[in-house]
């Protein structure tokens, strides 16, 4: 009643029923994977509902900011604590979901053309996701974050010709750490960082539903699927209130980052395992990895945090920002394409996904490399160069035997493409020559 | 009557939680109370969605785009386009060198202090600002160690240590590699390692780099013993403190 009414109000004064009507009963495709985009969404409207309290209860100085985060991770809080933990929670499994989501669109090719844009949007999100994480995670100015933003400064000093600036800019000042640094942190993790994304997010959803979402049945001229209403709708609902309930269970049975047990941060002390949130650990690992060689061009130093700190990120963000274009160069391909494939569709892009999961779980693994060398009782050296080794020559290794497999799996479950031949018979001709025909079973 | 059966689920737990925080109960009543509410919405739409008649074939077209090509633009339109194209461009890129101007004043070069506070005289305290008497520590001890009156400047803390032949060894504390503490010492062999990338140096060869991704030793400090018995330094590092940078000329 109260609905209707409503709609009835504004259609007399905007026309909106046309709009809704349509909008009501689009219809998107369906599958189990198409959800996962979706999570993401729901982790991020979470951060920003928990992180809008948040900032109520948060002090943003340099002084203030470790004891008002300590009233809230103290259990004599209950709301307070839940809600910082819902908080960061929902920020590692944002950064998560989205991963997942990308590997989705990867494998399944849903990047092409059309939709190379909208590749490229959700790639920055994955950045700018990160960031915001790291932001967050350094506000506390614990001991165990601290640590990791004393790492992030001198990456960023490591830059040739700009560092000092770049870094100063960062911290504020000119020495880490420097009075305004908290305020710098705050500013990023509560207004640029957040309000790029959903920007960058609203973009995101409107490309989705203008160019229309892609699907697995093989009907290029029609989408398939369900209405938004009620079928789609219910569904998505759902979803919500499952990744919601998720979040409050962890709350519940889980402690993330007890800032409590790491002490206010004072630069003169470390802990030992300190490992950052799980997104940031492969650039852990990579510095563990690193070379020592510090390069020196005509007098100027480039510090070796600077290869593994900088620029192993930076190739490999815009390797997946161009990821679009360097397939169609690779296979020519240049046609739309609303039909989703197979992953074992396209062999090389399975090996090139292999390969990167390979290595960002290689690096993500080397951060804990001291830990793992106590545990198995090997010289930390030792691991290191096994790890150095399989770093570059495992890609390969790793892509080579993912294609393969691809192929193998491929012949079992035709998709799209031409279907491969059964067999290839030699035929005689009349002229007396022979040529190839390609038979297929049945 | 699922439906209905998850939608008071909801409103227990709602309700639940609402009551608990007004209770003061802990954190995981709160918490479970909106775990409950949750998993009831959840199940209410998951049962409405499955109660619907199946209907996963429907349809509608798909539209593609482009190209398409915009009817030529009327002649008077055109004059100002090719003519100054160039400068245009020349106009926008001047404006984007005078918008280097803000961003280079946010911080001015050289953006990094290097003050360690530590020089000749200057006692050795610890970080409660406490001189540290020449007998201390004992053979394999070790302590962190701040010249007197700047305890907590990011440079300044080193680590002494006194080796197994009673000598005083004192090297910065901030690691060549990333800037972390060298915070670890293994008396049996004589090193310190940095716990955040296994950088390790050896405290009798000058607090080499013998293993790791620090590309420097650390740098040392000189020791000596003031009137009253007090550990003093003899001047400053005999390096930069921490990792290097392009400005740091070599």
């Amino acid at each position: 009643m109260i609905v209707r009414r409503t709609a009835t109000w504004l259609d007399e004064r905007f026309g909106t029923n046309t709009f809704l009507h349509a909008a009501l009963a689009k219809i998107y495709p369906d599958h189990w994977s198409f959800y996962l985009g979706e999570f993401a969404l729901y982790f991020f409207m979470v951060l920003v509902g928990t992180g809008i309290w948040l900032t109520f209860a948060f002090d943003a100085s340099a002084q203030g900011a470790y004891p008002s985060v300590l009233a809230l991770a103290d259990r004599s809080h209950p709301i307070g604590y839940v809600i910082r933990q819902v908080h960061h929670w929902a920020a590692v499994c944002f950064v998560a979901a989205i991963l997942v989501h990308m590997g989705r669109i990867f494998f399944s090719g849903a990047f092409r053309k059309p939709r190379e844009l909208n590749w490229m949007i959700g790639v920055c999100m994955l950045m700018l996701a990160s960031f915001t994480g790291f932001t967050g995670y350094s506000l506390p100015n614990d001991g165990l974050s601290g640590t990791g933003l004393r790492i992030a400064y001198s990456v960023a000093l490591s830059i040739p010709l700009i560092g000092r600036w770049a870094a100063g800019v960062f911290v504020g000042g000119d020495d880490f750490p420097a009075p305004l640094l908290t305020t710098h942190l705050y500013t990023l993790h509560v207004y640029y960082l957040p309000v790029t994304i959903g920007v960058l997010l609203a973009l995101h959803l409107f490309f989705v539903v203008y160019q229309k979402h892609t699907q697995f049945v093989r009907d290029p001229k029609r989408v398939v699927g369900r209405r938004f209403w009620p079928d789609y709708a219910l569904r998505t609902v759902a979803a919500l209130g499952a990744t919601l309930a998720v979040l409050a269970l962890m709350a519940t049975f889980f402690e993330i980052n007890p800032v409590g047990d790491y002490g206010p941060y004072r630069p003169w002390i470390v802990m030992n395992g300190a490992v950052p949130d799980w997104y940031a650990a492969f650039l852990e690992g990579a510095l563990r990895l690193g070379p020592r060689t510090e390069f020196v061009i005509a007098g100027h130093p480039i510090p070796p945090v600077f290869w593994p700190g900088l620029v192993l990120p930076t190739l490999t963000f815009l390797f997946l920002l161009a990821w679009p274009f360097i397939e169609v160069r690779v296979t020519g391909d240049r046609a739309a394409h609303d039909v989703l494939q197979r992953p074992s569709a396209v062999p090389l892009r399975v090996a090139v996904g292999a390969a990167l999961i390979f290595e960002g779980l290689l690096l993500t693994i080397a951060a804990g490399d001291d830990q793992t060398a106590a545990t198995l009782h090997v010289p930390l050296d030792t691991l290191v160069w096994i790890y150095r080794v399989a770093l570059l020559a495992g890609p390969f290794a790793v892509g080579l035997l993912a294609a393969r497999i691809a192929v193998e799996v491929h012949v079992r479950t035709p998709d799209d493409g031409p279907p491969r031949p059964d067999a290839v018979v030699l035929v005689r001709n009349a002229a007396g020559g022979y040529v190839e025909e390609e038979v297929q079973a049945g | 009557m699922t439906i209905a059966f998850f939608l008071v689920l909801t409103i227990a737990g709602a309700l639940g939680a609402a009551a608990a925080a007004a209770f003061g109960a802990p954190p995981s009543a709160f918490a479970g109370g909106i775990a409950l509410a949750f998993i009831g919405f959840a199940g209410a739409a998951g049962a409405a969605a499955s109660a619907l008649h199946a209907r996963d074939d429907l349809s509608e077209p798909r539209t593609a785009h482009g190209p398409t090509h915009p009817p030529p633009l009327p002649d008077d339109a055109r004059v100002a386009r090719p003519r100054f194209l160039r400068l245009w461009f020349a106009a926008a890129g001047a404006f984007a060198v005078l918008g280097l101007v803000p961003l280079i004043s946010l911080a001015r070069k050289p953006g990094r202090a290097g003050r360690t506070g530590w020089g000749a005289g200057v006692r050795l305290v610890d970080e409660n600002n406490t001189p540290i008497p020449h007998d201390r520590l004992v053979a394999g001890g070790i302590e962190t160690v701040f010249p007197q009156g700047a305890v907590g400047l990011p440079e300044a803390p080193a680590v002494l240590i006194r080796g197994d032949d009673g000598g005083y060894r004192a090297y910065s504390k901030v690691c060549t590699h990333a800037g972390c503490p060298v915070a670890l010492y293994r008396h049996a062999s004589h090193q310190l390692i940095c716990p955040c990338h296994q950088s390790i140096f050896d405290v009798d060869d000058g607090a080499k780099n013998v293993s790791g991704p620090a590309p420097r030793p650390l740098p040392a400090l000189a020791l000596g013993v003031d009137a009253a018995g007090f550990l003093i330094a003899r001047g400053d590092f005999d390096g930069p403190v921490g990792p290097d940078d392009w400005d740091r000329v070599v």
